[in-house]
């Protein structure tokens, strides 16, 4: 009786708010709703703002009018073939980086899962790559491609295994290309690594104990506890590995900023001369769109391979 | 009747008539001595810009490769800003960072209130810099004429939209102990005195090296004076009719050439401070270069400052053609105290607080004025006086036409570079019309680009 006459005597305000408290559907947008005011205002909207500015004749302080794919058709029918070369770049650097990244992060994050001494160390040392800021690192490898001080060379002529003075690295097409995908992988696997060892870590260990009793050998271990266990962070990893790698920026830019006559320009340092030093930020905002297409279905493809089941 | 009364009726005399005329075909002969006419008559009638107390600054600059000139530069800034009770900041960036650090603020709306502006700047970024005639009619009036480069980069269809405030000339440091060695007794005058003297600088071991890569300064200013002194160019005065497919380009690429089989040393991973490092780590006999390397061994290294010396860029057979790294001060159209910003640009440029700066940045920097040009210290070492010598023959990046969004996009796309990069690749045996052709593509991409 007494809470009867509690309920009834309650605003109406208060009701409302208690009901939508209960219903787990909006209590659950309700708490989405920070989370996606940050990611709107943090991502969707520069995208969206990317795109529309691909769309119009912009420039740097100035917006500009619609032009439709103005600036797409500009550069898929420019014959100057810097675009073309950025494709083909980036296409380049992003496949060979990765497949490097992925299997020598495999085989590091399986030595780090063993004991060893040192083990915590090592482990924490593995990071100095992803700890020390970036430039400073791109600076440093500069350095150590540089053709008057190399230490790389150094090392390799000392050690006999290439004659004096050993490779020009950043002044050949072929070396500097191969040098910027060296560096790629000196960073970007310690990421692969760190996420692999986090996903054997959970493997039970009653899986392996359990395999060890039916008498599987280590590669049989590998191959039918390990990988499948680690299938769902493999694929996170690659995904966002994959996207980071086509639009890695620092890294080129700080070694060769194209360089040799853009032998080694990418689409994000193409977009960038357009966009900034060049001020035809439509332009940049269209080149470094031109991959979303591919892209989606890239991500499309490994969110669908997340989804399957087992 | 009498004389007075003709002259009424008509009210058009004999002499009247005679002056009108004389102008109008000046005018028509020569309208930009009228126009800088105009200009400077301006300056009687320009207001001086008054700080406002309280009033806050943010001035953004490159990092110099002179450091105590930044240094004094500061202290001017905060005297400055101290004596009118105005808060000063000086923000400095390296030479890279400084045009994404502009690009973000233009694109923004909101940064410094002043920027320093390098090349063609004032032409890309125009609406967000404000209108600055005065302050340089004033500056007109009291300094003279401005360096023409300086002008071609801060006047945007007639409007000043930067103050000039410094040439950084750019001439040749060489080792006399090497060239001596070689045979080599002065610095060649010629560019094919250059491939001779390259040719016997080789035997030292030690050559006469420059980037031909993607460096913001160094590979823009030995590449472009090398096409303009074999009568090359980018594009016609117009602006707008690419002409660098021509029989001047090959003749310069064909130099180039054998420049690079005779001996002298192309880098195309050279970046802007390499060439510097090389020097001072004994590794090359000569460069291109702003007087950073010889003001370094002279104030700091004093490892080769004895057998240093420099000298002014070589001639071709259309003249003698050079290109210096520019700078000038530009108040932005965001600035709350845009007048505060214009007074305290004027002080800067003040001749004896300006002098003060290019004392102690040891010729490194010349003036961008005609009183600024007989900086005495240029007369206070010999070797100085070949980067006083490269101001008056400097050029632009897409001289002959004038700076614009296109010269803007040509020069930051090393268009002219990786054209002579591409020729000379594999010891200078490259192909020359693949790299004619390819430029001109690209050349063409942007020029006709509406």
């Amino acid at each position: 009786m007494g809470t009867a006459v509690r309920t009834s005597a309650a605003p109406a305000w208060h009701r409302r708010r208690v009901r939508i408290y209960d219903r787990e559907a909006p209590l659950g947008y309700l708490l989405l709703l920070p989370t996606l005011l940050v990611l709107g205002i943090f991502l969707l909207y520069p995208f969206l703002f990317g795109i529309w500015l691909s769309l119009t004749d912009s420039e740097l302080g100035n917006l500009g009018a619609f032009i439709g794919l103005g600036n797409y058709r500009f550069e898929w029918t420019n014959t100057d073939g810097v675009f073309y070369t950025a494709v083909v770049n980036t296409f380049l650097y992003t496949g060979i980086t990765t497949v490097f990244k992925l299997s020598l992060g495999l085989v590091m994050a399986l030595l780090l899962n063993q004991a060893f001494p040192f083990r915590r160390f090592v482990r924490a040392a593995l990071l100095l790559p992803y700890i020390i800021p970036t430039v400073l690192s791109y600076e440093a490898w500069r350095w150590m491609f540089d053709p008057t001080f190399s230490v790389v060379n150094w090392l390799l002529v000392n050690t006999h295994l290439v004659a004096y003075p050993g490779p020009n690295w950043l002044g050949v097409p072929f070396n500097a290309m191969a040098a910027l995908m060296i560096v790629n992988v000196w960073r970007g696997t310690p990421f692969y690594a760190i996420a692999f060892l986090a996903g054997m870590q959970v493997i039970p260990l009653d899986l392996y104990e359990a395999a060890r009793v039916d008498g599987a050998t280590r590669w049989q271990q590998f191959t039918n506890i390990t990988m499948p266990m680690l299938r769902p962070v493999l694929l996170v990893v690659l995904l966002l590995s994959t996207i980071l790698t086509f639009a890695d920026f620092q890294g080129p830019f700080v070694l060769t900023n194209g360089a040799p006559y853009n032998s080694t320009q990418l689409l994000s340092i193409w977009a960038y001369q357009w966009g900034i030093p060049g001020g035809a930020i439509s332009l940049g905002a269209a080149i470094s769109l031109v991959l979303f297409p591919l892209l989606t279905f890239v991500v499309a493809g490994v969110l669908f391979l997340l989804r399957r089941p087992e | 009747m009498p004389q007075g009364n003709k002259r009424a009726e008509s009210g058009w005399s004999r002499r009247d008539f005679l002056k009108t005329a004389g102008v109008a075909a000046a005018t028509l002969a020569f309208p930009e001595i009228i126009i800088s006419c105009g200009s400077q008559s301006s300056s009687t009638s320009a207001a001086i810009p008054k700080p406002r107390k309280g009033a806050s600054i943010r001035l953004l600059q490159w990092t110099s490769f002179v450091k105590p000139a930044d240094a004094e530069f500061t202290r001017q800034a905060l005297e400055w800003g101290a004596a009118n009770g105005v808060t000063v900041a000086i923000e400095r960036v390296t030479g890279d960072q400084l045009q994404p650090k502009t690009a973000a603020a233009v694109e923004a709306g909101a940064g410094p209130d002043i920027i320093q502006m390098q090349y063609g700047w004032p032409q890309l970024y125009t609406d967000s810099c404000l209108d600055v005639t005065n302050e340089v009619n004033i500056l007109i009036g009291k300094l003279g004429k401005p360096d023409p480069v300086n002008e071609a980069f801060c006047k945007v269809k007639g409007t000043w939209r930067a103050i000039p405030y410094t040439v950084v000339p750019n001439a040749w440091t060489y080792r006399t102990d090497y060239f001596q060695q070689a045979g080599v007794s002065n610095f060649p005058t010629t560019w094919d005195e250059l491939t001779a003297a390259a040719a016997k600088l080789k035997g030292t071991g030690k050559p006469i090296s420059q980037t031909d890569g993607h460096a913001y300064g160094d590979s823009l200013t030995m590449w472009n004076p090398v096409l303009w002194g074999f009568g090359g160019k980018e594009v016609n005065a117009d602006g707008k009719t690419v002409a660098i497919n021509s029989k001047e380009t090959r003749d310069a690429m064909k130099w180039a050439q054998g420049a690079v089989q005779a001996g002298f040393v192309v880098h195309p991973e050279w970046l802007d401070p390499d060439n510097n490092q090389a020097y001072h780590a004994n590794r090359i006999s000569g460069t291109l270069n702003g007087a950073s390397i010889y003001i370094r061994e002279k104030i700091e290294f004093h490892k080769y400052t004895d057998v240093t010396n420099n000298a002014p860029m070589p001639s071709g057979p259309k003249g003698t053609f050079a290109m210096n790294l520019i700078f000038n001060h530009a108040v932005m159209k965001w600035s709350p105290d845009a007048e505060t910003a214009r007074a305290m640009l004027l002080a800067l440029m003040d001749q004896t607080n300006y002098q003060k700066w290019t004392t102690i940045a040891s010729g490194y920097n010349a003036g961008p004025f005609e009183a600024l040009h007989n900086d005495p210290i240029f007369a206070s070492d010999p070797k100085l006086k070949a980067f006083q010598d490269v101001v008056a023959p400097g050029k632009w990046p897409g001289w002959p036409a004038l700076p614009s969004k296109k010269t803007a996009q040509a020069q930051t796309q090393f268009i002219v570079a990786d054209m002579f990069a591409k020729s000379l690749a594999n010891g200078g045996t490259g192909d020359i019309e693949a790299a004619i052709s390819a430029a001109e593509t690209s050349l063409k991409a942007i020029f006709e680009r509406p």
